[in-house]
């Protein structure tokens, strides 16, 4: 029994400073996510400032009415369409990043270039969208007046041409984000045994054949957690990217509305407290059970490294 | 193991303890107003009343002298004490409906376009019954026809701002130009006669871009298209309207004039008339106006031309501008009902709030406080009562000031007016505001609340396809067809006959 409590004691031991250090974090998520959850049943409502939260009268799911319209179809589909390509597309990028950046060696040169990458992470999307616009506007911007005028083509109204804009958003997603992400990828590399490597040189492996049975494998946990959890917000996306970036551009809408553009499109004149939660408590349960699944098939493949 | 838990309920208990001194702080601030107030002689009812600024927030020692200025006036009127809160204009919505929502303290607070949202969610208290006894001025100054626009189901919710209703459109260009050029603009008199100008002016300047859009996503044509009524709908986001005296709501987007306005900018789209991202642009025109190359804007004001020329030509660094009218004034609900002042629904003290929000509308004092701040240190007059910045200031350099917010507090015409505008103007807008064409329908307002759903879709439809219809970026025979199947997916059949519905009912009581 004692034997048992001290195990347990030294546990707690070394995990409570853990703990400490993370209790900020905790209390922050309870304030700011848990407490606010409370508030769901507002997406079954039709409120009224003078009945107040509770007093309000229950209208059934005629806040979500707007939510399944026969737009909704084509939204539902960028937004997941997107978020997937975020996800495979950004990940390949962020290791290959990383693993690069790894051979590069030189801790000097390492900095300059992570400190170069990370930098467009830091940028609000308000500047980037304007960045983007510098580029591409139609009167003044540098590729019209530039690249397009070399090459002797017309000039291009971008923001009315929907066709290059799923790629023009890709771009920008990576320009932003890779940086950051190739950081965590980066860590697991480093916390690799240099052991095994070395071994493997020994044994006549290139540094291709390393990175393809060394590393890659060994960053596969780390891959399918990072995905796990982006697969929770495939149903969420990042509004000031699809916003900003094409500068709420009307003629683009079929390709850059998202779930969350089109919420706040459809609630900008309304202002209705219902309906937002009710687009809230909509994209919060089906990434609920997205992830949920997706770790259920993860558990079936490879049980290790499910999330729970 | 025990280090840890006493470690661990320490800092517990330290955050406790910081989350509960947080609170007492709070609450030993509110105990000491309340002290303060009931150690004075009197007490008084505190109103808090917050204006949407389109200056700079003041500091709130600033604030405070304005706002003892203030209150000497009212405690000794009205027994009330005010207490002010500037919200800059951006905020200004969603701040309030956020603090109202929060249960923080608003008593008076104004629509912002959105008289109806705010009295159907609930957010005006109705003052039916109290207009009589605490604002009695008010509705003298105002006459019934005006508070009529605030009415809705036999209830009054609100008063609007008094100030010059009609707005008139305008082409706001740059006089040196068409100087040079020998362009006579008075011979503009509608938007297809800008036609010509604007190309003279692309002929002579041709990296010039002559025309600019008045804000984002519209040229200003709409705003030329003559005798609509919007029946409580955005001007920017129109659903059903009526046209001149015919009381059938109509799909804006299948008329004529519509159709009209949207060939026209095309045309100037493809000869380069017009700024080519005027359907994105966030620019305003005031700055797209201080650049070199743009020539006029399209916009509408309640002022007469000379002074409206005259006040833009002062944002715009003092480059000289006219002001040409091309089109009529006409009124409808919205363009009363869009500035109404309202008295919250979870006011404690509304009779104290009607009051004062009164006095707005009565007391030239209070209302000259409110928009110039104090006399000789935020402004100073002239002997002939008009009022400018002290020496060496402006707008963005005195402590206090809201002379942006003119119009929307209370009595505009009881401000004293800036220099380089007249008095006369003055008299021209009273007189707009009684001659200008009133809508049949004027009284009139839309609840949208049993087509919501379809009122989202429909205004996402709008958003998509508007912008770049009124700014010539799409081509409107093909896409006006696309926009219009779009807005019968969307529902804006059921919006229209939900309209007609109500109006009918409406026409009936009347």
């Amino acid at each position: 029994m004692k034997k048992v409590a001290g195990k347990k004691n030294r546990g707690l031991t070394k995990s409570g400073p853990l703990l400490l250090i993370a209790l900020p974090g905790i209390i922050y998520i309870i304030i700011n996510n848990y407490i606010p959850m409370f508030g769901v049943f507002l997406a079954f409502k039709d409120y009224n400032y003078v009945k107040g939260i509770f007093g309000s009268d229950w209208n059934g799911f005629d806040n979500f009415k707007y939510l399944f319209r026969h737009d909704a179809l084509l939204i539902v589909r960028n937004t997941i369409l997107y978020n997937l390509a975020f996800i495979i597309i950004g990940t390949i990028f962020s290791i290959l990043v990383a693993i690069l950046m790894c051979e590069l060696g030189n801790r000097f040169r390492v900095k300059i270039f992570q400190s170069s990458l990370l930098l467009p992470n830091l940028l609000s999307w308000v500047v980037i969208g304007f960045i983007g616009f510098a580029f591409l506007n139609s009167d003044t911007g540098f590729i019209n007046k530039t690249i397009i005028k070399f090459l002797g083509e017309n000039e291009v109204a971008w923001y009315t041409n929907p066709k290059p804009w799923p790629i023009i958003l890709l771009i920008v997603y990576l320009w932003k984000n890779v940086g950051y992400s190739s950081i965590i990828y980066m860590a697991s590399i480093a916390g690799i045994d240099k052991s095994i490597f070395e071994a493997a040189k020994i044994d006549g492996a290139n540094k291709i054949k390393q990175i393809r049975y060394i590393t890659i494998p060994m960053l596969k946990p780390t891959v399918v957690i990072l995905t796990l959890m982006a697969i929770g917000r495939i149903f969420y996306s990042d509004f000031g990217l699809f916003y900003q970036v094409p500068m709420n551009s009307g003629a683009l809408y079929n390709v850059t509305q998202t779930i969350d553009t089109y919420v706040y499109h459809s609630l900008m004149e309304l202002k209705d407290v219902g309906m937002s939660a009710a687009a809230a408590l909509y994209q919060s349960i089906i990434g609920f059970i997205l992830v949920v699944t997706a770790n259920a098939v993860v558990r079936k493949v490879d049980k290790d490294n499910a999330l729970f | 193991m025990n280090k840890l838990k006493k470690l661990l309920i320490i800092s517990f208990s330290l955050i406790m303890a910081i989350i509960a001194a947080g609170c007492g702080k709070s609450e030993s601030g509110k105990n000491n107003e309340s002290n303060s107030q009931s150690g004075d002689k009197k007490s008084y009812d505190k109103v808090v009343y917050a204006y949407a600024t389109f200056n700079n927030i003041p500091s709130s020692d600033v604030l405070e002298t304005v706002q003892e200025e203030i209150n000497k006036i009212t405690r000794e009127k009205i027994n009330v004490e005010v207490e002010l809160l500037p919200i800059s204009i951006a905020d200004y919505s969603s701040s309030v409906s956020l603090s109202l929502q929060g249960g923080e303290q608003i008593d008076l607070f104004e629509s912002l376009g959105d008289y109806n949202t705010c009295v159907s969610s609930g957010m005006a208290y109705d003052i039916t019954d109290l207009i009589d006894t605490c604002a009695a001025e008010t509705k003298e100054v105002l006459g019934e026809d005006i508070l009529a626009a605030c009415v809705k189901d036999g209830r009054l919710y609100g008063i609007p701002t008094y100030k010059p209703y009609a707005l008139t459109p305008m082409v706001i260009y740059k006089t040196e130009i068409a100087d040079q050029l020998g362009i006579d603009m008075s011979q503009v008199k509608s938007a297809f006669d800008l036609t010509d100008v604007l190309r003279k002016v692309k002929e002579a300047y041709p990296d010039m871009i002559p025309l600019v859009p008045v804000q984002t996503g519209t040229s200003g044509l709409n705003l030329t298209v003559p005798d609509v009524d919007y029946l409580t709908d955005d001007y920017y986001s129109p659903k059903g309207v009526l046209m001149g005296d015919n009381m059938t709501v109509v799909d804006y987007y299948g008329t004529d004039e519509f159709a009209e306005i949207c060939n026209l900018v095309r045309t100037w789209y493809n000869e380069g008339l017009i700024l080519k991202d005027a359907a994105t642009t966030t620019s305003t025109c005031t700055e797209l106006m201080s650049s070199d190359n743009s020539f006029c804007y399209i916009a509408s004001y309640s002022y007469p031309p000379e002074d409206t020329a005259a006040s833009i030509s002062a944002q715009v660094g003092n480059i000289p501008l006219g002001a040409v009218q091309i089109g009529e004034a006409y009124l409808d609900t919205t363009s009363i009902n869009a500035l109404t002042w309202m008295v919250s629904s979870n006011s404690k003290v509304p009779e104290a709030a009607l009051k004062f929000l009164n006095l707005t509308f009565t007391d030239p004092d209070i209302i000259n406080l409110l928009i110039y701040g104090i006399k000789d240190r935020d402004y100073v007059m002239d002997e002939e009562g008009y009022v400018s910045y002290p020496e060496g200031q402006d707008a963005s350099s005195v402590p206090y000031t809201a002379q942006l917010s003119c119009g929307t507090l209370g009595n505009f015409f009881f401000m004293y007016p800036m220099t380089g505008t007249s008095k006369e103007s003055l008299k021209w807008e009273e007189e707009q505001n009684k001659l200008a064409k009133k809508s049949p329908a004027m009284g009139f307002t839309f609840d949208s609340s049993e087509v919501k759903t379809e009122y989202t879709a429909v205004s996402n439809v709008i958003q998509q396809y508007l912008p770049g219809l009124l700014c010539g970026s799409v081509d409107p025979e093909v896409v006006i067809p696309e926009f219009r199947s779009k807005l019968s997916d969307a529902g804006l059949d059921t919006i229209i006959a939900a309209k007609q519905a109500q109006l009918d009912e409406w026409l009936k009581t009347k």
